[in-house]
């Protein structure tokens, strides 16, 4: 069955268009180099933004790069985020975001790092987390020269991007040394089992296909992903004690990959006591706001930087 | 426990003002006298929006059914239609409470709205109240033409008790095949009776405005019998549709401290795997009922929320 007829017309082009990731260990060097030139090739708004490069010494001996991002001329402390790409924990950079970045800091006065965490499968778990968790305690540990306020910092990702906030956010609660203010999870890739269910027989069409989800679980794990006694830290789904958790929102498409897990995740955030905002966008794959000028993708972003602005009371 | 910590400060006004209420045989009387004078201190928006009754033939002509039109000044020819259902557990309602409200609809659509004035358990019990609002839809179809609306493009809302009706009648409509439904629109609908006895209820919903004691009276007021058993209609209770493909696309919204919002997030995911199209929205720290603080911030954005819903399903 094809789910074209299911797809909002205003992102349908898009997602023709894109190519079938189908990524193998042999293809991958070749896509991630095609990834990285589409990245570097969107261009960054001219906004009063200062970016620039910073490496973080990690406990294991290697830095982790990131990019900050600040926002020219605020004298108050600013609230932060801690930016998390996406591409299946097997590609990406931050480049890939910080166009969005850019007009994000800008818009809501907000700092933000992006972190360029190590990927599988060089690097399968926990290489990935570790670096996103060094990052943040870079962030609190120079709040003050940064100007940063360290009860008003988020975490925020999309696709595995948001699997690795959500795993972060896990990871924060309990070794209780960083704080968070918020968890964003956009379309979030959180769990390896999604890889051995029964099919959700509208999902998976477009971009990001299971053998896709399959490949970078495999990766991440460095084993068949469905296996018992997967880390909630791999997976933030895994996880059975919710309570604790930062406010949160999870926006997702009716169509995506991942509404299963992410829907499911949301409703044991909600019966642990958690602030959550859900948002599921009718007719949207993963990966829709390729479209990034249709009105569904237009409001998906108003709609992250709106609770952006509640949760760190911008 | 309270949840009273998980609320969304701007809802505490209207938590700590809404009146202490759980449904019974002794305070049900006491508040539907109480509820007409309530509704008239409400004072309606100034909008060119044309209210009136009509009479709905129903039971082959032996009787009618009130419902309360609403007709923008300037609505366009072939112009859509919402066939609105009230909340209030079955038990208690009318279409004025949401005469606000539904003008405001009428009036930023440029649609025709129809609001069922269905009779109320427990005097009238399951199926009396769907069978007014099936009749109702029946009448829109059957007047289109006179009326100035698409059939083509009739949807149906309600909110609580409410959307229990209008997704009930999704489901009644797609099973008989008469008449076409474009849209359910579902506020807090309350969608499963087993909700209302289930051994592991959820800690943080069903605190404020609309507890779990009264959802279960209501239920057995309007099904005659203990919730949560076998045999309950699908019609009665949606949540127990086992066959949720070919119905018409459909909104939730609802807020994480409702009764309902373990139902909501079920159907909803239930219906996305029917391939039936449907948007969610979760707003955190709402109770059942936040709409009622009208000024809100979370009531404004919900506002917005149906209203964008309303206007991509009508192709506005």
């Amino acid at each position: 069955m094809t789910t074209r007829h299911l797809v909002d017309p205003a992102v349908l082009p898009a997602l023709e268009a894109f190519p079938p990731l189908r990524a193998t260990r042999e293809s991958l060097p070749a896509i991630r180099a095609a990834m990285d030139g589409i990245a570097r090739s969107i261009p960054v708004p001219s906004l009063p933004v200062d970016t620039q490069t910073v490496l973080i010494p990690a406990s294991e001996g290697h830095h982790v790069r990131a990019i900050l991002l600040r926002p020219q001329g605020r004298t108050e402390l600013l609230p932060a985020i801690l930016h998390i790409h996406g591409g299946a924990y097997i590609i990406g950079a931050p480049e890939m975001s910080v166009p969005e970045l850019t007009a994000t800091a800008d818009q809501l006065g907000v700092t933000i790092l992006s972190v360029d965490y190590r990927l599988a499968p060089e690097h399968p778990f926990p290489a990935g987390i570790e670096d996103c968790y060094t990052a943040l305690g870079w962030l609190h540990d120079h709040a003050a020269t940064l100007g940063v306020d360290r009860s008003r910092i988020a975490v925020m990702g999309e696709s595995a991007g948001g699997g690795l906030a959500a795993s972060l956010a896990l990871l924060a609660r309990d070794r209780g040394v960083y704080p968070l203010a918020f968890q964003l999870l956009d379309a979030p890739m959180m769990d390896d089992r999604t890889c051995v269910r029964p099919r959700n027989p509208v999902t998976g069409e477009f971009i990001f296909a299971p053998e896709d989800n399959h490949f970078g679980w495999s990766c991440l794990l460095d084993a068949e992903p469905g296996a018992p006694g997967v880390s909630p830290y791999a997976a933030a789904a895994r996880e059975t004690e919710l309570a604790g958790l930062p406010p949160t929102l999870i926006a997702t498409g009716a169509l995506d990959l991942f509404v299963d897990e992410n829907v499911d995740y949301a409703m044991r955030l909600i019966a642990a006591g958690v602030a959550v905002e859900l948002h599921v966008y009718p007719g949207c794959p993963h990966g829709y706001v390729i479209a990034a000028d249709a009105p569904v993708s237009q409001r998906a972003l108003q709609d992250k930087r709106n609770a952006l602005r509640r949760a760190l009371a911008i | 426990m309270t949840t009273r910590h998980l609320v969304d400060p701007a809802l505490l006004p209207l938590i700590d003002s809404f009146p202490p209420m759980v449904l019974s045989d002794q305070t049900l009387p006491l508040i539907r006298a109480a509820l007409p004078a309530m509704v008239k201190a409400v004072p309606l928006p100034d909008l060119p929006v044309a209210v009136s009754d009509v009479m709905v033939a129903a039971d082959g002509g032996q009787r009618s059914v009130r419902c309360m039109m609403l007709r923008p000044a300037a609505m366009a020819a072939n112009a859509p239609a919402i066939l609105h259902m009230h909340g209030g557990g079955h038990v208690l309602g009318m279409p004025e409470m949401n005469a606000g409200q539904l003008m405001q609809w009428a009036d930023a659509l440029g649609c025709l709205i129809l609001s069922v004035d269905y009779r109320l358990a427990p005097e009238t019990r399951f199926p009396g109240a769907l069978e007014d609002c099936y009749a109702a839809l029946g009448w829109l179809h059957d007047e289109a033409d006179r009326l100035g609306i698409d059939r083509t493009r009739i949807a149906v809302s309600g909110e609580s008790a409410g959307g229990a009706l209008a997704a009930g009648l999704a489901l009644y409509a797609r099973d008989r095949g008469e008449f076409a439904i474009c849209f359910q629109h579902l506020e807090q609908p309350r969608l499963d009776d087993r909700t209302a006895t289930s051994a592991d209820p959820n800690p943080y919903t069903g605190e404020f405005v609309w507890t779990r004691e009264s959802s279960h009276y209501c239920w057995i007021a309007q099904l005659g019998k203990e919730p949560g058993g076998d045999g309950t209609s699908p019609y009665a209770a949606p949540s127990r549709a086992t066959d949720l493909t070919r119905l018409s696309r459909a909104f939730i919204g609802v807020g994480t401290l409702d009764l309902f919002v373990d139902e909501c997030l079920d159907y909803a995911h239930r219906l996305i795997r029917s391939g039936v199209p449907t948007e969610l929205h979760v707003y955190p720290g709402c109770m059942h009922g936040f709409g009622m603080a009208r000024e809100s911030v979370p009531a404004r954005r919900a506002q917005a929320d149906n209203l964008a819903a309303f206007r991509s399903a009508f192709a506005l």
